[in-house]
């Protein structure tokens, strides 16, 4: 019997690789376009004092965005204070010590929904739960609604990362008479660490760009804030704002920030990049 | 620091016509007689599949037993019950009895921390932890005693000569254990467990994923360490069951067919079985 000439099946792998690799050059364009975008048009707003004054009023020229800069600062990092512990712990109780169990199935079940959840409901149930009895926005409120947000990202990829690691690892600890934490804590982690720190980097980069939830609990200030506990400064809602305004300044003021953030996730995944490159190296 | 050690100074078969007041010091009057580890009708699940079928083996002290049997034949499954290992997976499961100097270590009761440190595990892949060569030797001391900074090294430097491993680390014991080569990696291991002081040392295929001349030192090693531990090593390799051991167990389809003296199993064969495979009709 002769063979079916391969001609069909070439053709078909030839449009198949084709589309896949049009499909892929599309991503990268819109990343491109939208990068480019932000560029040309925020680069003029950035200057010295971009960086260290206060919001000028509409029509006076100049002005920064400083105090949004400290206040997002000061939130995201007050958020990933309180979701990685919590979030390493659960992604440790799932990998290692809950595995099949029913607590750990709802458990991871629960993360995922919350991982899939619009943040402006989690920023609309921080709303509820501390701005409404406490009759005042904070960026308590707002760190803690991106805290939330960052929780399931931070406990699913720990468990993702340990999960990675081969049993005999696991069993060359335990077999020489340590405990589960112990192995956790000393042999996993460390093999695990490029791991986690591009799981806490990529959940940083996620909720360093958020507006809704913030919207709802830290609101926004014109002024320097000295303490989370009124409502608090930050890039995403003032660029809401500005972008919105009819004034050219502050448009400007706007593209200038969103430069600003696009360049801060940018460096978070190029960070995350690097250190899981370590861990081939 | 000299340390003390669990090893007995003399051969263990006792003359048994003497009596342990006169025979022995004082001090080993304690001292336990008879095989190391018996097993007694042990099963073994995974999940519903039984693995293990009403194991008996007498494990004897400073000898090295070789378990053989083709693959699947439950080898691995079976010395994995000695230090309970198997417990990290919940749906494995182990009945009868493994007496370790009399001791019943499948007993809930049983301290199993401990029995990991008086049983230690060579794995088949080398298993470095990711922590300097120091280090990981010094990992499983840290855990079972409390030792000053010089101590530490004492014993470390001592584990990684028993290991014949020290002339070739001593400068670099601060590099990652990972950067060794595999057999030396293999040889940090064997350091690691012999450095918490074990009574047996159990081997799952320890140089199966390493070159011959690394095979051969790690051999070598072998014979060198059963006057002081007793080992267990199981192999898929039949000349080096019948290079390193004294006694071999085959194993086939979770029954043990025949134990016996080395000499004895690979040139008189009491099963069918037994002598099929050694004369590799199949496996």
């Amino acid at each position: 019997m002769k063979p079916r000439p391969p001609i069909g099946r070439r053709l078909v792998n030839g449009v198949v690789s084709g589309l896949a690799a049009a499909s892929a050059l599309m991503g990268l364009l819109a990343l491109a376009w939208i990068f480019w975008g932000v560029l040309s048009r925020g680069v003029g707003a950035l200057n010295l004092d971009f960086f260290t004054s206060l919001p000028n009023p509409p029509g006076v020229s100049g002005g920064g965005v400083a105090n949004a800069i400290v206040g997002t600062l000061a939130m995201t990092g007050l958020a990933t204070l309180l979701a990685v512990p919590v979030g390493i712990m659960a992604g440790v109780f799932l990998s290692e010590f809950g595995q099949k169990s029913r607590l750990a199935d709802q458990s991871r079940f629960a993360a995922n929904v919350l991982m899939g959840m619009p943040s402006i409901i989690i920023g609309v149930f921080v709303y509820a739960i501390l701005v409404l009895p406490r009759g005042k926005f904070s960026g308590y409120a707002g760190a803690l609604s991106l805290g939330i947000i960052m929780l399931p990202v931070v406990a699913r990829t720990a468990e993702d990362m340990l999960r990675l690691l081969p049993n005999t690892l696991r069993e060359a600890g335990l077999a020489l008479g340590a405990p589960t934490w112990k192995v956790t804590l000393t042999i996993l982690f460390r093999a695990a660490k490029p791991g986690l720190l591009t799981g806490i980097l990529l959940a940083v980069a996620r909720v360093s760009g958020e507006t809704a939830p913030l919207l709802f609990t830290a609101l926004n200030s014109p002024y320097w804030e000295s303490s989370l506990a009124g409502p608090t400064p930050n890039l995403t809602v003032t660029i809401f704002n500005f972008a919105m305004s009819p004034y050219p300044d502050w448009q400007q003021m706007a593209w200038g920030a969103s430069l600003l953030i696009t360049c801060g996730v940018l460096a978070l995944n190029l960070a995350a990049r690097f250190f899981l490159g370590e861990k081939h190296s | 620091m000299k340390t003390t050690t669990m090893a007995f100074p003399y051969p263990v078969a006792l003359d048994q016509s003497l009596t342990l007041e006169t025979a022995v010091p004082a001090a080993y009057a304690a001292a336990p007689v008879g095989p190391k580890i018996i097993a007694r009708q042990v099963r073994f699940f995974y999940g519903d599949h039984q693995a293990l079928f009403e194991n008996d083996l007498e494990i004897h002290r400073h000898k090295v037993t070789a378990i053989i049997g083709p693959s699947g034949c439950g080898k691995s499954t079976h010395i994995r019950i000695y230090n309970r290992i198997y417990e990290l997976y919940g749906e494995q499961r182990a009945f009868g009895e493994i007496l370790l100097d009399g001791e019943n270590i499948l007993d809930p009761a049983m301290d199993v921390m401990e029995l990991r440190r008086r049983v230690g595990m060579i794995f088949q892949k080398p298993t470095p932890f990711p922590m300097s060569v120091f280090e990981n030797v010094a990992f499983g001391l840290k855990l079972h005693y409390r030792l000053s900074k010089g101590e530490m090294a004492d014993r470390v430097e001592e584990a990684l000569s028993q290991a014949a491993l020290w002339d070739e680390v001593k400068d670099i014991l601060r590099q990652p254990g990972t950067a060794l080569s595999g057999g030396q990696q293999q040889r940090l291991c064997i350091a690691r467990a012999l450095a918490v002081e074990p009574e047996v040392l159990l081997m799952d295929e320890p140089t199966s994923a390493i070159d011959p001349i690394a095979t051969a030192k790690i051999e070598e090693l072998i014979n060198s360490l059963k006057s002081k531990y007793t080992i267990v090593i199981v192999t898929h390799n039949m000349q080096q069951a019948a290079r390193v051991s004294d006694f071999t167990a085959f194993f086939y389809q979770g029954h043990i067919v025949e134990f016996g003296d080395t000499q004895k199993i690979f040139t008189n064969p009491a099963n069918k079985k037994t002598e099929e495979y050694i004369t590799g009709r199949f496996g």
